[in-house]
This record gives C-alpha cells, sequence and structure tokens, in this order.
C-alpha cells in the first residue's frame, strides 16, 4: 500500500457517524452532578474529571491514529498542530487552534472555539472553583502520554469563569527518546 | 481451504490478549500460543535492533514455505526498556499493541485486514466500560465483528 | 488568530440563543465518555442492583432536561398531558432527538394494563458494550431507562423504568426492551380523562 498522509478533521468528522451533541451534553452534565453529588469538594470533582479524561485518553489515541493517518509526529509543535486542527474536530466537531508559543518550543496554548460541553451551563456559587471542562485537560494528557508524551496541563481561560475564551496551556516535561539507543554503561 | 490460520493480539508488554484459531487444524493450545506470542514479541523487539538505520518498528512481514506472517503494531505504547546483555546495552524503545495474522503464502489485502482489525479493537474492545486495559480481551462483539470481517474477507477472496 | 472571534460572550446562560440542537459530535466521543461514565459508577457500587440504580440516576437528570429543552423548542411551551400523547412522545421525538432515530417499536403490555414496552434493537449506549458473563442480564440501558423516567416524571407520568435485554429469534444479539410501569395515580387520571 502506498503511504497515505494524514487526513483532515474535516474529512473524518463528515466520515465518522455523528450523534446529538446535545445528548453529550447533557450526559456529561449528568456526570458532573455525580460527581459533586459524590465527592462534594470541588477541588476533587476537579482532579476525578481530569482522571476521568485521562482514562478516556488512554484509550481514545488508538482510534485517533487509526482513522486519522496521522504517523509519528517530527516534534511537540507538530503535536499540537495535529491535536488541535484533527482531534479536536474529529472528536467533538469543533475546532481549536495553537497559540502562545514558548521560546524553546515545549508550551503552547490551545484556544477552543466552541466547546459542546459547557451548552446550558452556568457555574453556580457554590461551584466556581469548578474547572467544568477538567475532562478535556486529562483527555489530552492520557492521549500523549501514550505517544510517550509527558505533559502538564491547565487552563488559561474559561468562558464559565468570565473570560472571552477556553484556553488550554499544554507544557511539554519530557519527551522520552524512543529510536535512539543510549549505552548506559558508558 | 482458508486464507487466513490464525490471529494474535499482544498486549504492550508482551502478553497474549487475544487467539483465534481460524482453521489451522489445531496444532496449538493454549500454552503454545502464550510461548509463540511472547517469543514473537521478543523476536520483533529484536528486529528493530538489527535494523542498520535508526527508526525502524519492526517485522511487518515474515515468510516461511507454507505460511505468512503479516505484523502490525500501533503507535501508542509504553517505552520499555530492553536488555541486551551480550553488547551490554540498554535501549529505550516503543512497545505498542502488536496484532498479528498467520496465512496461506501470498495472501493478498492483509495490512488492509490487520488495519480493520485496529479498527474493531479500537471500537469494540476499547469503548467497552468493562474491558480492562492490556487484560485479556473476552468481547463479544468484538469476536461477532472480527468474525464477520475474517469471513468477508474470505469471501473477497473467492471472488477473484 | 482564525476564528477566535466566534465565540459571543453572554453574562448570563439565560440570555445565549437556545440553540436549534443541530449540532453534532462523533459517536466515538459518547461513546468514550459513557463507557466512563459507567467505569466510574462501577468504582462506586457493591452489586449489580446499585450500579443499575446509579446509571439510572444519571439518565435521569438528562431525561428531565431534555422534557424542558424539547417542549420548549419543538412544542412552544406545551406538553403532553395524555398517557399515549407522552409514550408517542418519548418513542419518536425524545428518541429521534437523542439517538437520531425514531424506536423500533412501542407496545403495550400484554399481560399487565399498566405496563407499556419501547424496543430497540441495538440502543445506541450499547453499541460497543459486551457485557461481561459473570454480570447476567445487567444491561446499560438502565441510562437510557433513567432519561425515560426523567421524562415521565417531568411530565407528570410517575413510573417505574427498567432496561431488559429480549432475546430475538434468528438473531445474534438479544435486542433492548425498555419496561415501563406507570403509577397507579397516572391510571386513575387517564380513566378519570375518559
Amino acid at each position: 500500500m502506498p503511504p497515505v498522509g494524514p487526513r483532515s478533521g474535516d474529512a473524518i468528522f463528515a466520515n465518522v457517524e455523528r450523534v446529538n451533541a446535545e445528548l453529550f451534553t447533557l450526559t456529561y452534565g449528568a456526570i458532573v452532578r455525580q460527581l459533586l453529588t459524590d465527592l462534594e469538594e470541588v477541588e476533587e470533582v476537579n482532579k476525578q474529571l481530569d482522571q476521568m479524561g485521562y482514562n478516556i485518553g488512554i484509550r481514545l489515541i488508538d482510534e485517533f491514529l487509526a482513522k486519522s493517518n496521522v504517523s509519528r509526529c517530527v516534534d511537540f509543535k507538530e503535536t499540537a498542530e495535529v491535536i488541535a486542527k484533527i482531534g479536536f474536530k474529529m472528536f467533538l466537531g469543533v475546532t481549536a487552534s495553537v497559540t502562545n508559543w514558548d521560546a524553546d518550543g515545549t508550551c503552547c496554548s490551545i484556544v477552543l472555539e466552541d466547546n459542546p460541553l459547557v451548552d446550558f451551563v452556568e457555574l453556580p456559587d457554590t461551584c466556581q472553583g469548578l474547572y467544568y471542562c477538567n475532562i478535556l485537560s486529562g483527555v489530552v494528557r492520557g492521549a500523549l502520554e501514550m505517544v510517550s508524551m509527558k505533559t502538564e496541563i491547565s487552563w488559561i481561560r474559561d468562558m464559565l469563569r468570565g473570560d472571552d475564551a477556553f484556553e488550554l496551556q499544554v507544557k511539554l516535561l519530557k519527551q522520552v527518546p524512543e529510536e535512539y539507543p543510549y549505552k548506559d554503561d558508558e | 481451504m482458508a486464507a487466513i490460520y490464525s490471529l494474535y493480539i499482544i498486549n504492550k508488554s508482551g502478553g497474549l490478549i487475544f487467539y483465534k484459531d481460524y482453521g489451522s487444524s489445531g496444532r496449538m493450545d493454549t500454552n503454545d500460543s502464550l510461548r509463540v506470542a511472547s517469543l514473537w514479541h521478543s523476536m520483533h523487539a529484536i528486529s528493530q535492533q538489527l535494523s542498520p538505520i535508526s527508526g525502524c518498528f519492526g517485522i511487518e512481514l515474515l515468510q516461511a514455505d507454507t505460511f505468512d506472517l503479516h505484523c502490525f503494531q500501533s503507535l501508542t505504547g509504553y517505552i520499555s526498556l530492553l536488555f541486551f546483555f551480550l553488547s551490554k546495552k540498554v535501549t529505550r524503545m516503543i512497545q505498542g499493541t502488536k496484532f498479528f495474522v498467520v496465512c496461506e503464502p501470498g495472501t493478498q489485502h492483509m495490512e488492509g485486514l490487520l488495519k480493520h482489525i485496529y479498527e474493531l479493537y479500537t471500537d469494540y474492545v476499547l469503548k467497552n466500560p468493562f474491558y480492562e486495559m492490556e487484560m485479556p480481551i473476552r468481547c463479544e462483539l468484538f469476536d461477532i465483528n472480527l468474525t464477520q470481517a475474517i469471513q468477508k474477507d474470505r469471501v473477497a477472496l473467492l471472488a477473484r | 488568530m482564525i476564528g477566535v472571534g466566534k465565540i459571543k460572550q453572554y453574562s448570563n446562560v439565560l440570555d445565549k440563543p437556545l440553540s436549534k440542537g443541530k449540532q453534532e459530535v462523533s459517536l466515538s466521543a459518547f461513546a468514550f465518555l459513557f463507557s466512563e461514565l459507567v467505569q466510574y459508577n462501577q468504582t462506586q457500587v457493591d452489586n449489580i442492583a446499585e450500579l443499575e440504580r446509579r446509571l439510572e440516576d444519571a439518565g435521569y437528570a438528562v431525561g428531565a432536561r431534555v422534557l424542558e429543552l424539547l417542549c420548549h423548542r419543538d412544542k412552544g411551551n406545551r406538553r403532553e398531558t395524555r398517557l399515549l400523547g407522552i409514550l408517542s412522545f418519548v418513542h419518536s421525538t425524545v428518541w429521534k432527538v437523542l439517538f437520531g432515530k425514531v424506536a423500533d417499536s412501542l407496545e403495550k403490555g400484554t399481560e399487565h394494563e399498566d405496563e407499556y414496552m419501547i424496543s430497540e434493537k441495538e440502543l445506541l449506549v450499547n453499541r460497543f458494550i459486551s457485557i461481561p458473563k459473570d454480570m447476567g442480564t445487567f444491561n446499560c440501558g438502565a441510562f437510557v431507562a433513567g432519561i425515560v423516567r426523567g421524562v415521565l416524571d417531568g411530565a407528570g407520568f410517575p413510573a417505574v423504568v427498567t432496561a431488559h435485554f429480549v432475546p430475538v429469534e434468528g438473531q445474534q444479539r438479544p435486542r433492548t426492551t425498555i419496561l415501563i410501569k406507570f403509577a397507579e395515580e397516572v391510571l386513575r387520571r387517564e380513566a378519570r380523562l375518559g
């Protein structure tokens, strides 16, 4: 078979089976509600959402690779672009952009133009500390870990907290070298 | 005559998590298949070491006089440390999930079939809440869809 | 930044125009989320009955909101007040919006006057799910049963709703039947309305 290049996020999204975003949004809302009831502390809910996202990320990455034809990314920069342009589009039907690179190319922001998780949502006074979309940061972290990139991810902007966009900061902690044999005994 | 003899799925640490025999006349029992799988895992890793240039992902096709073995490895994986005592080298390499089919020599379109099996795995194994990562695959829907895929493949072969 | 200007901010979620409900996400995104919902709830329970109850609770929260949303958007702030009307609303409107299709069938129970069944050859939430043998008759459709109960309850038709696998002749896979057993008061009211 001739090598096939990566497919665009739009092309993949157009070809996969889709469901009404409201089912997704309301189901996610039900999960957050359950966590708030079970765990009580908002901080614990943030942690659990991140963990659930991580669990999804380590599974979802295989589907991403299978359907997108993306092969190994040469560097973190390319990886970030692929997540934003193909990943978010292919699963959530939304486009994201990559911005705010730091000088050494190990930290950037993914900015979401639209976010199906937050339709109908407003944070009540009791949940001001909640990172409602924390599952997303977990997904990205989990998925990247499975392609040997350890990252730290945090929310810079959150529209539910009055910001003008959703901005995820992705910081590469270490990329484990894969291909180069290294000698330990010398 | 069956074109495809058997299918193996090996997890990231070399354990056999799925094995199906499609008519290799029952030569293997469970222990045999487990042993063969772990040997293949190591051979696959060694082949990466044999490569004269870096960036090798391992054996894709192995041919013998009575069968072909096609292997597909996912890009996801843990970094494992392999110790080569003779060369005293410690090597880190990616060990992904490996899928391999054993088939009649010269059977065509096995790459496509393996890719399809990988997709079935992402659907019916990874999206199943009762599947624990890296554990043996016991998912009825995966079995059903796999059987269909292999049958379709046979039909395609007969039609040629 | 390209396209970022698209986001419009509203100080209050109520000022935001209600979406038309045409937006979509991939089935995979939903399937992974649902799988995680099931996995999380498994960590919170000791037995299968509890797991069913918790999935049903999660579904209930969805159903209650779907009722509000659809009555407002699709029915001009009106809702069904009769038993057959609300059942057909669930079977057709709710199903179409949530699962992209009308449910395969809506039937009246043959043995009990107060029972109705909505059946689906393959429930969307079960698409990728194989139930392990040791979990017996457990069905993740409990979540959908919860949605149905949420809709019915919100509309004033309290009922007990459960999900069951039903074997189908000649088919490898069983279908799922959502069994609705209405509360006595509902049937009394229906009788009064004639």
